[in-house]
């Protein structure tokens, strides 16, 4: 089986069940090497099987933006021509063996070539390359044009999550961002909007993948790179880190949350509220004060007061590496955390998210983590102790070399009733 | 080895008996080594013959080593949330598999070809500077060894074989892996570069009377290519490892970004030798099947001239493509349309190979071998892997599968199925002419057979999952990222990994038939496949000076016109066989030369190969390292400047009583 099996399957309508026969019927055949006659059999339960399935979330040739549809629009004939092309040359091969196999003829003719014929078969695929070289290099221009954004959010990788910020500016919603938002593992864009992501690193290379939104651009330290963004549909889009990153490069993903504009418009203004303590005498109240002893050092929690009334301001760069985590003012407004690699969602809701229609995504989605919802083991494991669920470098006295700069959340030898504490407090996050 | 005398002239039995003094006492401690039998005469040897028979061997010592860590690897991966290895030991294990399988593998597996059928090929008796040969093997196997004892010094290297900066900078790699990676191929690289020039000088000055370059076996052609490459692609790859090394070890702040550097300097430095680098692996092996496939097809090359032109081609135009790589690295469109373009054109001479392979083959008479079952292989594993390829070369299209496993089954199909299988099909086409005997033919087919299919069953769903969505380098994957049905992840991840095994099991048969199976093969005809070039006109294995006489040649194909005559008339063909290679060997056995001269043994290769990988330890743990490396390898040169040109005619063994033949019989 060759990446052409997937091609077909990618258009997920049935319409083009015709075509997914025939491209099977390409790569089956130039793998077993043009056995034509066992086929066709395989090539209709492969498709009746392809039909019904439901692809992973990263599938690259289910585009539900204009640029990545642009890259399968590109890609898809780059596809189909490759495997007529090796159907055509593995057939050729195939027969030659079968027919001209030792059976005894005479020592064949010494001819040590046909010049003529040697000339056609280079100019040949020559024409072929040039008709794709073309439409390629139109397409690299065309994924590379900024001049219709109309919605700027600043991405900045960093061992092993993603934050987006979205600065002050007239795009993204009518009125424009007013104030500076800050989140992390899930970028929320409005829908059918030309988003411009300007994205860079704080340590090391990652690059930043939504296959179903965009190809990947690296985001590297020191320089400011360039990526367009814009979903049809409103939905959750997943993506992970396709650069290699160090230790937990596995554990670096991040999504795109597509809202109705409308939507987007409720989720920018709640970002933006204003922080409200938890209700004096509850446990979230007895969470905000173990929030601050524990994490407000390096965790943000925007409008957190310190007793003597001034804001707390996170300054994690005396012990981390590349000197932020991320912003926990919202955090239940996000389906996942630490990478988004954990879900904050039970299963069942994790599910109704992903799966929600598009017409019914946006409300869905922020509703956010709903008490009923809440997926409590995989957080209080991680408060536990992250670096068991996660590797990171995260033991200051194991990183002589870095003069004891560790990154990732280390073992903070938390109670298990400083970690009720916590889970109450985080859940009021919203 | 010295001096070969044949056939005597005079006896020079009773004079040197008479004349035998010990060895000591004429040459001190700067007298060459003479052993002929025993550990010696192979680690001081300077015979091309020897030397890639060792590189094959210890390039098949990592080739097991890197399979280890392959099969490491696709354990882990074969269900969700692997759990075999930690995270740290899977980056070190991809890491180290790719360096083995690339440096340690692929290359001297090639550099034991090119050392081995060179000379043979162009009718000379060793290589241009058979010192330095042995230096190219003892630096290899020096940078090897030091690169693995990384294991048990605290770990292998965990940056990708790529080591893209900053990643492998100490405070993201604090362990000492990189430091072994970085110095290891440094020293294997001397090699390559040693070689290189070595094998350069020796095609272009000692080929045989009579053979201008269009007449040159088509296996040296692509070798003598590969050899150009290395030595333009060496010393960038060089300049990389030198300021990686300078940037860990001393402090220096090449790749620090906040010092003003940009990382992306590292990535066009490493590509710009990484991807020639592709084509170093391939070359030698579309060399291999270049041989293969005329023989067994009863033909000569079709196209010859095109398939030498189209290497030199690949040769040119890969150093145009180098940052198709780098297509997500934010290079900026118009760099991105260009290399993209330049992409492109490279698939046309790689076309032309295929079409002359095939050509080759139609109207032949195809006698399907092990070898050439593994040539055939080559072309059908090498145009899926090309026509991959092609589909990634087109740039927006490349920034979807780039990173995925779509391109880990692109090079696979490229690497293991354009360059191991053509390499394996020359072991077992040139087994009889190092070893005398066949490998057994129906252990070679199950062994074929096997790795195909395991080959296919590994490599090929990981385009299903990279087109699926999954990154390399992932020590786990996820079943929330799975999806469901045909094209799961998890599936076919599980094939991946069972066809690892199907394909281990084939590289094992391999393993069971040379060393096991072998010894009661039969002793094979001087010519066991009716071959057509040179290196078939001398004994089986070839005697130390390769050929009783220098050989003239008339054609391309030299042995096959003088085993076989055109009596047709006019426009019909019909071959006769006028001499068997027997009767040639004795006709070149009549007329062999006399004095041929051999150069002699020197320990001084190894001495100054041994001295690296002492500096090497010293950069990482203690500087007074440096200095007694230093020392050593300046000692060694010296040794090396001042030995006599050769060992004393009174080192060697007399005669025995009544052999007409002295010297020439303490070298068998």
């Amino acid at each position: 089986m060759s990446a052409r099996t997937d091609v077909a399957n990618h258009e997920g309508t049935r319409e083009r069940a015709a075509r997914a026969t025939t491209s099977l019927k390409t790569v089956t055949t130039r793998t077993q090497g043009a056995r034509l006659a066992k086929v066709g059999g395989v090539v209709v339960l492969t498709g009746l099987i392809a039909g019904c399935a439901k692809n992973a979330p990263q599938d690259t040739f289910q585009p539900r933006g204009t640029n990545a549809e642009r890259i399968n629009d590109l890609a898809l004939p780059v596809f189909y021509i490759a495997g007529v092309v090796g159907v055509i040359v593995l057939g050729v091969i195939a027969w030659t063996v079968m027919r001209y196999r030792d059976r005894g003829q005479p020592i064949p003719v010494q001819t040590h070539g046909k010049p003529a014929l040697e000339i056609a078969l280079t100019i040949l695929p020559a024409l072929i390359l040039i008709g794709v070289a073309i439409p390629t290099v139109g397409t690299v221009m065309a994924l590379n044009d900024t001049d219709d954004t109309e919605c700027v959010v600043n991405v900045t990788g960093q061992q092993w999550w993603w934050e987006f910020d979205y600065p002050v500016q007239d795009g993204c919603m009518p009125g424009g961002i007013t104030e500076p938002i800050v989140t992390s593992g899930q970028m929320a864009i409005p829908v059918d909007t030309n988003v411009l992501i300007r994205g860079t690193s704080r340590d090391v290379i990652h690059s930043f993948w939504i296959p179903r939104l965009n190809g990947k651009r690296d985001m590297v330290p020191g320089r400011v790179h360039n990526l367009r963004m814009q979903a049809n549909e409103p939905g959750l889009y997943a993506g992970q880190c396709a650069e290699f990153c160090g230790l937990s490069h596995a554990n670096m993903r991040m999504e795109v949350a597509a809202l109705t504009q409308d939507g987007f418009n409720r989720w920018a203004a709640n970002q933006l509220e204003a922080y409200e303590s938890p209700v004096e005498g509850t446990v979230a109240a007895d969470g905000e004060s173990a929030f601050v002893t524990n994490c407000s050092s390096c965790h943000q929690v925007n409008g957190l007061e310190a007793a003597d009334g001034n804001p707390i301001i996170s300054r994690p760069d005396v012990g981390v590496y590349p000197g932020a985590a991320p912003n926990l003012t919202n955090l239940m407004t996000r389906t996942d955390f630490a990478g988004a690699s954990w879900s904050l969602l039970r299963e069942e809701c994790r599910k109704e998210v992903w799966e929600a229609e598009p017409d019914q995504f946006t409300d869905r989605y922020l509703e956010g983590v709903t008490d009923d919802c809440f997926n409590e083991v995989d957080l209080r494991e991680w408060l536990r102790n992250a670096p068991a669920k996660k590797p990171m470098y995260a033991d200051p006295t194991k990183l002589a070399e870095t003069g004891g700069l560790y990154r990732g959340m280390p073992y903070l030898a938390l109670s298990e009733d400083q970690i009720d504490l916590l889970l109450a407090y985080l859940l009021e996050r919203k | 080895m010295a001096i070969i005398e044949r056939p005597a002239t005079e006896s020079p039995a009773s004079a040197e008996t008479d004349d035998m003094v010990t060895a000591t006492s004429s040459y001190g401690y700067l007298r060459r080594p003479v052993e002929t039998t025993g550990w010696r005469s192979w680690a001081f040897t300077v015979d091309h013959k020897k030397i890639g028979i060792m590189y094959g061997v210890v390039a098949m010592f990592f080739f097991v080593v890197g399979g280890i860590e392959a099969g490491l690897i696709r354990l882990q991966l074969a269900g969700p949330e692997g759990t075999i290895l930690s995270a740290d030991k899977y980056n070190q294990m991809f890491t180290m598999h790719a360096t083995t399988m690339v440096f340690l593998f692929v290359m001297p597996m090639a550099a034991a070809f090119a050392n081995y059928f060179i000379p043979l090929q162009i009718g000379a008796r060793d290589v241009a500077f058979p010192r330095l040969n042995a230096l190219s093997l003892w630096l290899f196997v020096a940078g090897g060894l030091f690169l693995n004892s990384s294991w048990i010094l605290g770990g292998g290297a965990d940056g990708g074989w790529f080591m893209y900066a900053p990643n492998s900078d100490t405070p993201f790699s604090p362990s000492n892996g990189v430091d072994f990676w970085a110095l290891g191929l440094q020293i294997t690289g001397i090699a390559s570069l040693v070689g290189a020039i070595n094998l350069i000088v020796t095609v272009l000055n000692m080929r045989a009377p009579g053979m201008s370059l269009m007449k040159m076996p088509i296996f040296t052609w692509m070798a003598m290519i590969t050899q150009f490459l290395l030595l333009f692609a060496m010393p960038v790859i060089t300049v990389a490892l030198f300021l990686l090394m300078f940037q860990r070890s001393f402090g220096a702040t090449f790749f620090s970004v906040e010092e003003g550097a940009d990382p992306l300097l590292w990535q066009h430095l490493f590509w710009i030798f990484g991807h020639p680098e592709v084509y170093i692996i391939v070359l030698p092996a579309f060399g291999i099947v270049s041989e293969v496939l005329p023989v067994f097809s009863k033909k000569p090359l079709f196209g010859y001239p095109f398939v030498v032109f189209s290497g030199a081609a690949i040769g040119f135009v890969g150093w145009g493509v180098w940052a198709h790589h780098m297509f997500a690295s934010g290079l900026g469109p118009v760099s991105v349309a260009v290399f993209s373009v330049a992409t492109m054109a490279i698939a046309v001479p790689t076309g032309v190979k295929i079409i002359n392979w095939t050509l080759t083959m139609w109207g032949g008479k195809l006698q399907f071998t092990t070898a050439m079952l593994f040539a055939v292989g080559l072309i059908v594993q090498f145009t899926i892997g090309g026509l991959s390829g092609v589909t990634h070369a087109v740039a927006p299209s490349d920034t979807q599968q780039t990173d995925t496993y779509y391109i880990v089954a692109h090079f696979h199909y490229v690497i293991f199925g354009g360059g191991v299988l053509g390499l394996f099909s020359g072991i077992y086409y040139w087994w009889p002419k190092v070893f005398g005997k066949k490998l057994n033919e129906s252990w070679g087919k199950w062994n074929f057979w096997l790795m195909i299919i395991g080959m296919n069953l590994t490599f090929g769903p990981m385009h299903i999952i990279g087109l699926q969505g999954q990154p390399r380098r992932m020590y786990v994957w996820t079943e929330a990222r799975a999806g469901e049905g045909f094209f799961n992840l998890g599936m076919w991840n599980l094939v991946a990994t069972i066809g690892t095994f199907v394909l281990g099991i084939g590289i094992l048969l391999f393993f069971v038939n040379a060393l096991v199976i072998h010894r009661s093969q039969p002793v094979a005809p001087l010519d066991p496949w009716d071959a057509r070039s040179l290196e078939w006109l001398t004994t089986s294995p070839p005697k130390a000076h390769n050929f009783d006489r220098t050989p003239t040649v008339h054609a391309l194909d030299e042995v096959f016109y003088r085993k076989y005559e055109d009596v047709g008339k006019g426009d019909e063909h019909d071959y006769v066989q006028r001499a068997s290679l027997e009767d040639l060997m004795l006709e070149e056995e009549r007329h062999a030369d006399a004095h041929i001269h051999l150069p002699a043994p020197s320990y001084w290769p190894m001495v100054l190969a041994v001295s690296l990988p002492i500096m090497a330890y010293g950069v990482i743990y203690t500087s007074w390292l440096i200095a007694l490396g230093g020392a050593i390898a300046i000692a060694a040169m010296f040794g090396w400047a001042l030995e006599p040109a050769d060992a004393e005619d009174s080192d060697f063994d007399p005669p025995a009583p009544g052999e007409q033949t002295s010297k020439e019989l303490a070298n068998v």
